[in-house]
């Protein structure tokens, strides 16, 4: 019934999209190209596709060098490569100086879920957060990559996007407006609010439509860019619903969770409910069991926001 | 202890059957893999467990063990499969790589499993760690020795480079490091990818005595092993060239059986190999 995408074929076929459309872009590998979608650009522009190897913290500089050249570089490789391990480099680099670089992180979250911590990546978000001017988009949906890879290379400015491994299901019935910064209502309700964002919003939208069989009408908001994130539309939903579940594949410390209880809590303060990861290494394991120990599956957070409601 | 007999090296050359046999095994059960760096630097790991490192498995934090740093932490199966074999744990237990919270995660972690000493996966981290171990030693007077087997396509990682100067500067004889030399990485040929060679004049160039051996030869790997230092006041280093995937003749050389997803024809390969290779050393 549901139909699925890889992400990464996903972003393969959008970033050729634009590539065809933009002669600056650049794509720089760190031996990461064929996981990371980059080999369909590599067959149609060999001259652009740029390998350096296993060094994912001089890949930055040079992307930020080329840059300055007035290319569109694109780094892409396993999220916690292209975040954590380079952190400095993006922030000085690529943060500090401004440049028009847009890095990708693949298998992003637990998505890489058997090759364990030293491949997952849940903070990335938080740090990179951290850097002034950098954007950051999480899509949950195929089609939401696409647009979310086009808009990054209109964009002028540094952008982090991640994306996972998993293949995930279309959650859109057609076509809608994606502007960066720009949060979506993908369900309208009063009773609760959910916000989810990337690889498990498709998780929050199950949420609501069980819960919905059960009388409860919560609103989802799909929040796709985490920085600059949609104040008005949190804002409005915490007026509107006066409570709020948040539903993320990141650390809870600087992930959704935080950014919504900042914005609601200076602004129009209500409860807020996380979901997502606690403080620890998560092991290894099936993804959708390894999801299911942090509460990530639907029937989980519907639990959890019938809980939260009868508060 | 540099007295090995052609028995021991026959000894030495079956256990590595053995290692690849417990290898394939995981991979069975879960399906996948990552098999060519494990398979490559097999005779290496089976010669260190079985030969050379001073170690007690039935006492598997021993303060005066060696210590084994595998800084490639995908090549995780050759390590988990030595482990087993040497006794650490039951050798059932590879049965649950895969599982839910598996003692055998795709990269070694050192609180899940007895003998793991490092927790790797990250690649260029390995060669810093065991340096820090090699020093720590030295400073204690202690003779415990630290062994590394690192990756080619790995050496990339500009942190590698800042450990080997280090390890230099400190005169760390009791180090001695494999560079498991199967000329591919993921994407490919590592002279393409990213070429660092000539290797020996690198390490050469950073203040390391050098040796090049076949990586797959029992007696070569055991000479270099048991002769190190190789030069007075600095730390060792050793090219192994060796072939990755090295004993599946269908994934030999192949840079896409990096990460093998299996089929049940190539899987019946796979036993068809090891059994020749079992008859071979008879
Ligand atoms: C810092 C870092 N970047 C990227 C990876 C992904 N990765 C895993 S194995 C590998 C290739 C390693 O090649 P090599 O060191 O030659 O190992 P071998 O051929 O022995 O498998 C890469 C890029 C990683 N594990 N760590
Ligand atoms: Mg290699």
């Amino acid at each position: 019934m549901e139909k699925f995408a890889d992400p990464r074929e996903t972003f393969a076929e959008a970033l050729l999209e634009a590539a065809k459309k933009d002669s600056r872009i650049v794509a720089l590998s760190a031996d990461s190209s064929s996981g990371s979608g980059f080999s369909p650009f590599k067959k149609n522009f060999p001259d652009r596709h740029l390998e350096f190897g296993i060094m994912e913290q001089g890949v930055v500089g040079f992307a930020s060098g080329l840059a300055t050249m007035g290319k569109i570089p694109v780094v892409a490789t396993i999220a916690t490569f292209v975040t954590s391990r380079p952190f400095e480099m993006v922030r000085n680099d690529l943060g500090y100086m401004r440049q028009n670089v847009k890095l990708v992180g693949r298998c992003g979250g637990i998505t890489y879920n058997d090759l364990g911590p030293t491949h997952h990546s849940l903070e990335d978000f938080a740090i990179l957060g951290t850097i002034p001017g950098f954007t950051l988009l999480s899509p949950g949906d195929p089609l939401e990559i696409r647009k979310a890879t086009l808009a990054m290379f209109e964009h002028v400015g540094p952008v982090y996007m991640r994306i996972g491994q998993q293949p995930i299901p279309f959650l859109y019935e057609g076509e809608y407006p994606f502007q960066i910064g720009k949060g979506i209502t993908m369900r309208e309700g009063k009773d609760l609010t959910i916000v989810a964002t990337g690889t498990v919003l498709q998780k929050a939208i199950a949420a609501s439509d069980l819960l919905k069989k059960r009388g409860i009408h919560t609103r989802v908001i799909n929040i796709h860019t985490l920085k600059p994130i949609d104040r008005e539309i949190l804002v409005q939903a915490a007026r509107e619903t006066g409570k709020i579940v948040t539903v993320e594949e990141n650390y809870l410390r600087g992930g959704l969770g935080s950014l919504v209880a900042q914005v609601v809590s200076t602004e129009y303060p209500v409860p807020v409910r996380m979901i997502g990861i606690d403080d620890t290494f998560v092991g290894t394991g099936p993804y959708e069991d390894l999801l299911a120990k942090f509460g990530l599956q639907p029937e989980q957070i519907a639990e959890t926001a019938v809980t939260f409601l009868r508060k | 202890m540099n007295q090995i007999s052609e028995q021991d090296v026959k000894r030495l050359e079956r256990i590595a059957v053995q290692i690849r046999r417990n290898i394939l095994r995981m991979i069975k059960v879960y399906g996948k893999g990552h098999l060519g760096g494990a398979m490559s630097a097999a005779d290496i790991v089976t010669a260190l467990y079985f030969q050379i490192m001073r170690i007690r498995p039935e006492e598997p934090k021993w303060k005066d063990r060696d210590r084994f740093v595998l800084s490639a932490g995908h090549k995780c199966l050759v390590l988990y499969a030595a482990l087993a074999e040497r006794g650490y744990f039951n050798k059932d237990l590879l049965d649950t790589y895969g599982a839910m919270d598996s003692k055998f995660p795709g990269h070694p972690d050192m609180h899940k499993l007895p003998g793991v000493e490092t927790n790797t996966g990250a690649l260029g981290h390995g060669l810093s760690i065991a340096g820090g171990m090699a020093l720590g030693a030295k400073l204690d007077g202690s003779d415990v020795k630290v062994y590394v087997v690192m990756g080619d396509g790995e050496l990339a990682e500009g942190s590698n480079w800042e450990a080997a100067a280090a390890c230099a500067k400190y005169q760390l004889e009791n180090l001695l490091v494999f560079v498991d030399k199967n000329e591919l990485q993921i994407s490919g040929s590592t002279k393409e990818v990213m070429n660092y060679d000539p290797l020996p004049d690198k390490w050469k160039a950073f203040g390391w005595a050098v040796r090049e051996i076949d990586g797959h030869n029992m007696r070569e790997i055991l000479d270099v092993a048991t002769r190190f230092p190789f030069e007075k006041g600095k730390p060792s280093v050793v090219i192994a060239h060796t072939v990755k995937s090295k004993g599946f003749s269908f994934a030999e050389g192949k840079a896409s059986y990096h990460y093998w997803k299996v089929t049940p024809e190539e899987l019946a390969q796979a036993e068809r190999d090891l059994a020749e290779m079992e008859r071979r050393l008879q």
